[in-house]
């Protein structure tokens, strides 16, 4: 067999393994050390092991339980309570206000954790239940929540690109900065989508009732605005910290997290009870993640060893002649499509190694080709049949909530993510203005 | 189920339980030897050179041996498609059979695991760094991590087969 039929083979085998609905790191760890000791047999006995080496000497790995610990410390503390509770007041008076107030909310939590766990946590345990209270239309509102929430891992601090920086050997900083700019631009596409439709269709998303907003005093409402101010000001010691190089990337991500155990005390809710509980979901969320990247990891080594990179170069560049735009465009089709099997940790540390020389030799930047990347991969965590946010909005949305409510909700969220998307393509700058503007300081 | 294999589903969670419990609170020994040496470096001037590096091990050794507490806990992500509308015996059928992927690549990994710390002891083999530590007290937890989720494997495909035959493991 050819390397590029061999290549294909184990993609193929993967795939139909991962239908069995057997774990994700197990799949592709038995299809990458199975093909190592088919192609070389012997010799390659320590090379999925060698892996955990790998994986070891990529040292910023260590802010992944940091990040997500964060998050996890924040929707555990009541914290994110508060803020719910300052946008609902806030926002609540518009039509549409409560879901607006959600998205401002995702926004903020995003800026708080690495991964979109702990969005999906807070959206669907905090905010989701008051909005249907106050009759909001059920499939508009896990919508945002989803989408929303997906925004973590594109406002930093940010996991994916933490991991997408080590792989393609870019600064994380740049990468994080030319994430924040996309990321605001999306909130504001998502929220001016509610705020057109509760415009015309006032039913699915009511303002707050009369004698609601009546209760609520002027004073309460601004000792809620300094709730507010509590995670902006974590977020902004954190990375104040870290872009002026007081704290490396590790250390800041350790700073985040003692600050998130600071706030949860500062708001009585540091206790044993929530530590623990923030402290094993941190352990199970990192054994996912780090498990299925030194399965991945296995996985790649294999088709690398083949020549496979040099082999699909060939093909579409010499074979095909396809002019760079056209190359992008497949490959991140190639992304949505393989998300529908895949998780976005497994594709990336599977698919970037083939992706990554073609795009340097492209002449894009891999800053934006990050961004790029980080969007197709929130497309994956809301469409079904893998996605992480609609696996998590299964388990954690209220009964009245069905099946079908969920995967109706986020088509036009799909949409607006790949308009997103293309805005992206087309003005390159929104990604790279900010970076450069902080570069050319 | 015989009554070894239901013991061994019984030593083999309760240890895992117990080691996962134990390599949870590993994040907030990571933590504190980083903010040490974060402390240390601004306002003493001292960098603190072992810092990064155990922390690096710290973290493989967090993951490695955590792993099999995230697997009691069903947090190792799964593509759901079809088996997601399984119901829980058809789940167990299906985990009975496809777990022998995951066994196989956790042996390949543990043998390959047990080789490289056989090397790193009989080399006595450092990592190329300032502070040159041996490597195989790491390998060593790392090996050994890899071995209790491959127990851990183990015990869910006799836990999946007693569901397959109607009569689980309480």
């Amino acid at each position: 067999m050819s390397s590029e039929a061999i290549t294909l083979f184990m993609f193929g085998t993967m795939m139909v393994l991962l239908l069995t609905g057997q774990r994700v790191f197990g799949v592709i760890g038995f299809v990458g050390s199975a093909a190592a000791l088919w192609l070389w047999g012997q010799g390659s006995f320590e090379m999925p092991f060698n892996a955990s080496f790998q994986v070891l000497n990529w040292y910023p790995l260590i802010t992944v339980p940091f990040f997500i610990f964060m998050g996890y410390m924040l929707s555990e503390s009541g914290l994110a309570g508060d803020l719910y509770r300052m946008f609902h007041v806030w926002f609540g008076p518009v039509r549409g206000g409560l879901a607006l107030g959600t998205i401002g909310l995702m926004v903020l939590i995003a800026a708080l954790n690495g991964l979109s766990v702990a969005g999906m946590a807070i959206g669907a345990t905090i905010a989701l239940p008051q909005l249907l209270r106050h009759g909001y239309d059920k499939s508009m509102v896990t919508g945002v929540i989803q989408a929303g929430s997906s925004l973590g891992i594109l406002i930093p601090p940010s996991v994916v690109l933490v991991l997408y920086a080590m792989i393609a050997r870019q600064p994380v900083l740049d990468l994080w900065l030319a994430g924040v700019m996309p990321g605001l631009l999306m909130a504001a596409i998502f929220g001016g989508y509610v705020f057109l439709r509760c415009l015309f269709q006032p039913r699915i998303g009511p303002a707050l009732p009369a004698e609601e907003r009546a209760q609520i005093t002027t004073a309460e409402k601004f000792a809620l605005l300094r709730e507010g101010l509590l995670p902006l000001a974590i977020f902004a010691i954190m990375m104040g910290m870290f872009m002026t190089g007081t704290t490396s990337l590790v250390e800041s991500s350790v700073v985040g997290a003692v600050l998130s155990m600071l706030a949860a005390w500062w708001a009585g809710n540091l206790n044993r009870g929530t530590l623990e509980k923030a402290t094993r979901d941190t352990l199970g969320i990192s054994c996912m993640f780090l498990w299925i990247i030194l399965a991945a990891l296995c996985f790649s080594a294999v088709y690398d060893g083949l020549g496979a990179v040099k082999a699909v170069k060939a093909l579409l560049v010499d074979t095909w002649e396809f002019d760079p735009w056209t190359i992008l465009v497949l490959m991140l089709a190639s992304f949505i499509v393989m998300g529908i099997f895949l998780d976005d940790t497994a594709m990336l540390v599977i698919v970037a190694p083939l992706y990554i020389p073609l795009i340097r030799e492209l002449d894009f930047s891999l800053i934006w080709f990050g961004v790029l990347y980080t969007i197709t991969c929130q497309i994956a965590y809301i469409t079904p049949p893998f996605g992480y946010n609609l696996f998590l909005m299964r388990a954690m949305a209220p009964p009245e909530i069905s099946l079908t409510d969920i995967y109706r909700s986020i088509v036009p969220f799909f949409f607006l993510m790949v308009l997103s998307l293309i805005i992206i393509m087309i003005f390159p700058q929104v990604a790279l203005w900010l970076p450069a503007v902080v570069n050319g300081r | 189920m015989p009554r070894f294999a239901v013991t061994f589903v019984r030593y083999v969670d309760a240890l895992n339980y117990r080691i996962g419990r134990i390599a949870m609170y590993l994040l907030f020994v990571m933590g504190a030897i980083l903010l040490y040496s974060t402390l240390s470096r601004m306002f003493f001037g001292i960098p603190i050179n072992w810092v990064l590096e155990m922390s690096q091990f710290l973290l493989s050794a967090y993951y490695l041996v955590g792993g099999a507490y995230a697997l009691q806990m069903d947090q190792h992500v799964r593509m759901d498609l079809f088996y997601g509308r399984l119901d829980a015996r058809r789940r167990a059928i299906t985990d009975a059979i496809t777990i022998f992927f995951v066994i196989f690549y956790l042996v390949v990994l543990f043998g390959g695991g047990l080789s490289s710390t056989n090397y790193a002891i009989q080399y006595n083999q450092k990592n190329y760094t300032a502070w040159s530590p041996v490597l195989w007290p790491i390998k060593t937890v790392m090996t050994a991590g890899v071995f209790l989720m491959l127990l851990q494997c183990i015990s869910s495909f006799i836990k999946d087969v007693a569901i397959a035959r109607g009569k689980p493991i309480a």
